[in-house]
């Protein structure tokens, strides 16, 4: 701290010799506020608190942080920010809930921030950062109310934003003699000739409600299908997404045990703990096998591109993070979101063991991590509509979908029926909520 | 005569009693009192978290309309209705053998008793936590003991709707046997003993004994533990949201936790209020009833 401040003031008084000036520190104003911030208990978000100690060091803005189970935090944030004066400067959110809490008047928009010269790194680049990532978890507004388009506003930065790609294991593979997967159809050659050999072959989330939905969309996009037409009918009974269906009974029928049960955690742990020959979902899987807490893999692990059916889609998920209507301390907040999401903050990240939502982050440590150069080369299949981020998914997910799906897993019924009984009422519930009143 | 009408109008004492019971209603008041109020408020209007309840729309009685048309509702009282049937025959049975079993002095009574009651001393969220882990299908001992002592292959006892319901009532029965337990060893060793020695002198063997003199001598107990647990089942989620959260599908979802799911995972309130104001229906109508064939209270106050 103090050999810091003494080159702080070292280079300063250098700085102040050259040209003269007085050196402005722009976190100079903020000097002893402390901003609180919500987000995930989770490992990139862990791995984040000693930058955001390096930050406190560096800026003098105190941090407190206030981590919850990842699923938690849109009820507590929600409270928290529907008062008068809230008590959280920065909420980190799952992108599924950006129009909610868009639509409920509850975030600040970016620009604001972004007019002020006083505020903005020059330096910080927007452009740099993943357009896949900041679209889909920052931007709200445009096409749809979820996609890019001209109508949309900036409300949050990516931070902990993912992409999905395919971990496997390259001993089991090596041993099997099996080729990694580059479609769906070989996926699901493979997946039998493990499950043939005795090999749980690829994990999987399971649980009834938002889990099951969200593996079985991770299938939905490469093999073609869509929640809504473009009319906002729901098509979850298309031919493609009774196959997605179908693909996902099959990974539950050939992956570990339980599945049925499992969430993100347990279908993750099964692939850590040497349970499972593949894992298809997010892309923090990849840091999470090097972290000895978690994992019995490490170095055993091969990345692949997410598995193309009739085209190439990735999952777009993740979090993005962005400064409630409410915040008490909102310039302070912003300077910590353009800190932590920075070149400097991003190459933190790595070395730290989380994930990068930068390009060139990517590119510079492609010879570090095995992962990065598939993710630079996944992003642009990633699909901003994979899911519908619109207020009403969460009952789509959770009580439509989530049902249906459970179903799909856990018995042998005919997948057609249940979907099409699925589509019935998702159609219910649009028409409640008003979507067809231009038609 | 004169005297007594000329006693004075305000008497202090009088409202000693009041007094005392003053803090204890308010507290009612607060705590009970106004959410059962807010919850009936609430089902009149759309409101989500995030909002101004103020700015929320007034909807009639839209919800309980739907409510009643809404074969989810009528999915988890089944449910909660088969889940109470199970639970409850079965720890009455075994609690109340475990207590005439445990009411002579036999060898090792007091270990016996510590050891039956413990289950009772544990946060539902920590019985939720034990048995899902116990049941895990990866990493479970259930499933663990079952292959290494009976070779039986592992089964995926959260993830599979009638596993998983046999589950949560395997859980309830090993946590609350001991209430059943407990209450009927407290209320067997009050039994005047003059009683049980006349039985005995009589000629009634163990099976009268137990089911003419020992049980119906208890029965306002019974009655009370009955209640006590049906509240329960009609009340609790702890233990299935940890467990199983409602699933597989809404297998292990009970009433209550069907609330639950509705008010925060999609954000319905009024219409969560709406279904809580069923569940306050059904546990008074369920209350008066056994209240009516068997009260307890009022048979002692006739004393």
């Amino acid at each position: 701290m103090k050999g810091l401040i003494a080159k702080g003031l070292l280079a300063a008084g250098a700085l102040a010799l050259t040209t003269g000036l007085a050196v402005a520190d722009p976190y100079e104003k903020y000097r002893g506020t402390t901003i609180v911030v919500s987000w995930p208990a989770l490992s990139h978000f862990k791995k984040a608190e000693e930058l955001v100690a390096e930050f406190t060091e560096e800026t003098g803005i105190e941090v407190e942080i206030d981590a919850l189970q990842y699923l938690k935090l849109r009820d507590r944030q929600l409270l928290e920010m529907s008062k008068d004066e809230g008590e959280y400067d920065v909420v980190s959110w799952v992108v599924m809930w950006k129009g909610e809490y868009v639509s409920k008047g509850l975030l600040t928009p970016l620009s604001q921030f972004y007019t002020s010269g006083s505020l903005v790194d020059p330096s910080y680049d927007l452009n740099d950062v993943a357009d896949a990532y900041l679209q889909n978890g920052g931007v709200v507004g445009g096409t749809k109310g979820y996609m890019p388009g001209k109508s949309g506003a900036m409300y949050g930065v990516p931070f902990g934003a993912e992409t999905s790609i395919l971990a496997y294991r390259k001993d089991i593979f090596e041993e099997q003699g099996l080729e990694v997967p580059k479609t769906y159809d070989e996926l699901r050659d493979v997946m039998a000739k493990l499950h043939e050999a005795g090999i749980p072959a690829l994990t999987s989330r399971g649980k009834t409600g938002h889990q099951v939905t969200a593996a079985w969309l991770l299938h939905l996009a490469p093999l073609g299908g869509k929640i809504f037409d473009e009319n906002w009918n729901p098509v979850i009974n298309s031919p493609e997404a009774v196959e997605a269906a179908q693909v996902l009974r099959e990974v539950a029928q050939t992956g570990p045990k339980g599945i049925p049960t499992f969430g993100f955690g347990e279908a993750a742990a099964a692939f850590l703990q040497g349970e499972a020959a593949m894992h298809l979902d997010t892309l923090k899987i990849a840091a999470m096998s090097r972290d000895p807490k978690l994992s019995k893999i490490d170095g055993k692990v091969g990345y692949a591109l997410h598995p193309v059916g009739s085209r190439c889609g990735s999952e777009t998920g993740g979090f993005a993070a962005g400064i409630p209507a409410n915040a008490p301390n909102k310039e302070a907040a912003f300077l910590f979101l353009q800190y932590i999401t920075s070149k400097k903050g991003d190459q933190r990240m790595v070395e730290l063991g989380g994930d990068p939502v930068r390009i060139s982050t990517l590119q510079n440590n492609a010879d570090k991590f095995d992962e990065y150069s598939v993710v630079a080369e996944q992003l642009p299949c990633a699909d901003p509509d994979w899911r519908p981020l619109i207020p009403e998914w969460n009952e789509l997910n959770i009580d439509v979908l989530g049902q249906a799906l459970t179903e799909v897993i856990t018995t042998d019924k005919p997948i057609q029926p249940i979907m099409d009984a699925a589509n019935e009422k998702a159609r219910a519930i649009m028409e409640r909520e008003g979507y067809y009143v231009w038609q | 005569m004169s005297e007594i009408s000329q006693k004075p109008r305000f008497e202090p004492g009088a409202f000693t009693p009041y007094a005392f019971i003053m803090p204890a209603i308010v507290v009612m008041m607060g705590g009970l009192l106004y959410p059962v109020v807010m919850a009936f408020y609430l089902s009149f209007y759309d409101w989500e978290i995030g909002r101004k309840l103020a700015d929320a729309p007034f909807v009639s009685f839209d919800h309980f309309v739907r409510m009643v048309a809404d074969p989810q509702v009528w999915e988890v009282l089944w449910v909660t209705i088969r889940f109470g049937f199970w639970t409850i025959t079965i720890e009455m049975t075994l609690g109340v053998a475990l207590a005439l079993l445990l009411e002579k002095p036999i060898r090792g009574a007091s270990i016996f008793r510590t050891i039956f009651i413990l289950p009772l001393m544990v946060s539902p969220v920590v019985v939720g936590l034990i048995w899902r882990y116990l049941f895990d299908a990866r990493i479970g001992w259930i499933n663990y003991y079952l292959g290494v002592w009976f070779g039986i292959e592992p089964q995926v006892w959260l993830g599979d709707p009638q596993l998983a319901f046999f589950a949560i009532v395997f859980t309830d029965i090993w946590q609350w046997t001991p209430f059943i337990f407990i209450i009927v060893i407290a209320g067997l060793q009050a039994l005047p003993s003059e009683v049980v020695e006349a039985s005995t002198i009589d000629g009634a063997n163990w099976y009268q004994q137990i089911f003419l003199v020992k049980l119906p001598m208890i029965k306002s107990i019974l009655v009370i533990a009955l209640l006590m647990r049906l509240i329960d089942v009609f009340r609790g989620l702890e233990v299935m949201l940890i467990m199983t959260g409602g699933g597989p599908g809404r297998s292990t979802e009970l009433l209550s936790l069907h609330i639950y799911n509705r008010a925060f995972d999609t954000q319905q309130l009024g219409y969560a209020s709406a279904i809580s104001v069923l569940l306050i229906a059904i546990v008074f109508g369920i209350s008066t009833v056994i209240l009516t064939m068997a009260n307890p209270m009022k048979s002692k106050s006739d004393v």
